[in-house]
């Protein structure tokens, strides 16, 4: 769910930009008064500790060939705190866009607030909020997945609504949010269930690591499980039920045909003189400053000498640009012949 | 280690490697905020924007193998997103290129202008990060104002990650080795919940291997770095050819294509 540079437009950008850096700023600076250097190793372990969690994967059921792995981000959240776990997902993220060029740099800002703010807060706020009182095993359970489905389902409802605001997908918002509601609930799921393992593990070898987040034993059962699977079942079908109203809008473009309207013509195949027209009007009047061979009619290619001129600008853009990388290769790698010979 | 070393160029010496990390980096970012805001279905303005990145590739001596295959990698999300948009936007238009002359869609421009953005702003992040060393970076981005709390944190975030994962690559050999089938739902996530658990605390204590270490010799909270960073002439030279490189073609070039 890297978003990309292509995704956003400038002003979108810009102002996530501006507004991750803000936010980052403000808790380095606080964070800089309260942890002791100490801390300051720990932190940066943990982020590479990111890296390497996201590698053990294992199989998901009823889904063959596929293979779930964690995020971490609300794990983190809960054994380090929301300030140091958004610093060290944060940084994930940054060294994710710089080393391993996953997520443009413009989309930086994005990405932060998507996977490192919006989920440690709230993940960790949720966790709290279900945990809180008297200690058991179903809440917190409960706690750690609801923290993971909702935290990383809030990341990607933000996705969406960024690129629809930047204009730059032709996908309608409800197709887009949907299907990334739906990866996301059973990323979400996979991330929940995987977090609770390692709290039991962790409680079972170091508990002096999870003594904050987990005072109580956390048990495996059976039992809890399936009260679990019970809430989010119903969660899932309330979600989906609203979501479903805007369903048939959503998908509307896609079908060639429909079926409640026998006399529908897509605008694909297109017999109908009333299409044409439109799709005249459309050729005609949309703002397409590159492509100049309109189309007077579907079929018909337009052969006035000024469109198909400027059809030769682009090509000779284009051309003049591959002829002066070749140029710029071919001098390149002839100077470097020559280097050695001379040294 | 069975990893590919991602920024192994970035320890070449050439031109572009030797320029100061800060003039670098902020070329690259308006390099890109000006291809990103560039129309959205212009696609030929797009092959003469890639020629800077693209000189400062060869240049550097960054074989383009190596390129391509990074930004295939990284294109996924990007290319399902790109390809939607063929489906959803049906208007017909007849494009001329040259001697050729095709009948397409809207949605099928729209996908080859995201899909090239795509790929320019990816050759110049390339061209900055593997010609410049990531320490070099974060000095840079010291300078230019980033809170020295995260810059301490990517600076040991980069140390530590190969390390990190070459550990879970022992983990995951040894599970390979002693699961010859799927053991079913709950004990495969039981085994990768242990993994997950047994590399978190190696890594806390790692970490305090190394806290111990940096304490004994005096670290204060302070990154300090090696590299020295000034402004020569070569990287006036750079600025100036890169910002009338862009300001030629965003001024001149781009209205005479569209």
């Amino acid at each position: 769910m890297h978003m990309a540079n292509e995704l956003l437009s400038v002003p979108v950008a810009s102002g996530t930009l501006a507004i991750a850096a803000a936010a980052i700023g403000f808790i380095c600076r606080k964070a800089r008064q309260v942890i002791a250097t100490e801390k300051l190793a720990l932190m940066g372990i943990l982020g590479a500790f990111v890296f390497a969690a996201q590698m053990v994967n294992f199989q998901i059921p009823a889904m063959p060939g596929t293979s779930g792995h964690m995020v971490g981000a609300v794990l983190l959240a809960i054994i380090l705190g929301p300030h140091l776990g958004t610093i060290v997902i944060s940084s994930v993220v940054i060294i994710q866009c710089l080393i391993f060029q996953d997520g443009g740099l413009l989309a930086l800002g994005c990405n932060i607030i998507n996977m490192g703010l919006v989920p440690c807060y709230l993940g960790y706020f949720l966790y709290k909020v279900v945990t809180a009182g008297q200690f058991s095993s179903l809440k917190s359970y409960i706690g750690a997945m609801l923290a993971c489905v909702l935290a990383i389902e809030a990341g990607a409802v933000l996705v969406p609504i960024q690129a629809v605001l930047s204009g730059v997908l032709v996908v309608p918002f409800s197709t887009f949010l949907i299907t990334m509601l739906g990866v996301h609930f059973m990323v979400g799921f996979v991330e929940g269930l995987i977090t609770v393992a390692v709290l039991a593990y962790l409680q079972q070898v170091r508990p002096d690591v999870v003594l904050d987040c987990l005072p109580g034993k956390v048990r495996l059962n059976r039992g809890a499980v399936l009260v679990t699977l019970g809430v989010f079942a119903v969660i899932a079908g309330a979600g989906l039920s609203l979501l479903a109203s805007d369903f048939p809008d959503g998908l509307e473009w896609s079908y060639a045909e429909r079926p409640d309207q026998p006399d529908f013509d897509s605008v694909v195949s297109n017999e109908d003189p009333r299409v044409a027209a439109v799709d005249d009007f459309q050729s005609k009047y949309s703002l397409l400053p590159d492509y100049s061979g309109r189309t007077s009619k579907l079929g018909q290619v337009a052969v006035e000498g000024v469109d198909l001129s400027a059809g030769w600008t682009s090509f000779a853009g284009v051309a003049g640009s591959a002829v002066t990388m070749g140029v710029i290769w071919l001098t390149v790698s002839i100077l470097r012949k020559r280097r050695p010979s001379k040294a | 280690m069975h990893h590919a070393h991602i920024d192994k160029f970035a320890y070449q010496d050439s031109v572009i490697h030797r320029l100061d990390s800060r003039v670098k980096f902020i070329a690259v970012l308006v390099f890109t905020a000006m291809v990103i805001s560039l129309p959205r279905t212009s696609l030929s303005i797009l092959a003469c924007f890639a020629i800077g990145p693209f000189a400062v590739l060869v240049l550097g001596g960054i074989p383009l193998r190596f390129v391509f295959k990074q930004i295939l990698l990284v294109s996924p999300f990007v290319l399902v997103l790109a390809l939607s948009c063929p489906l959803y936007d049906r208007t017909p238009l007849t494009v001329a290129f040259g001697p050729f002359v095709w009948r397409g869609t809207l949605g099928w421009m729209r996908c080859f202008a995201i899909l090239g953005k795509f790929v320019v702003t990816m050759l110049a992040l390339i061209g900055l990060v593997s010609t410049t060393r990531f320490n070099d970076l974060l000095a840079g981005l010291q300078r230019l104002g980033v809170p020295k709390l995260l810059v301490i944190q990517l600076g040991f975030l980069y140390r530590y990650i190969f390390v990190l994962i070459d550990r879970a690559h022992h983990i995951l050999q040894a599970r390979a080795g002693r699961k010859l089938r799927n053991l079913g739902f709950k004990r495969e996530l039981r085994t990768a919940s242990a993994m997950v658990g047994s590399l978190f605390i190696r890594s806390i204590d790692t970490a305090e291997h190394i806290n111990i270490a940096m304490q004994g010799r005096g670290f204060d909270g302070r990154w300090r770095s090696i590299s020295k960073l000034q402004i020569r002439r070569a990287d006036l030279l750079f600025a100036l050819i890169a910002v009338s490189f862009m300001l030629v073609l965003y001024v001149f070039v781009k209205p005479v294509l569209q």
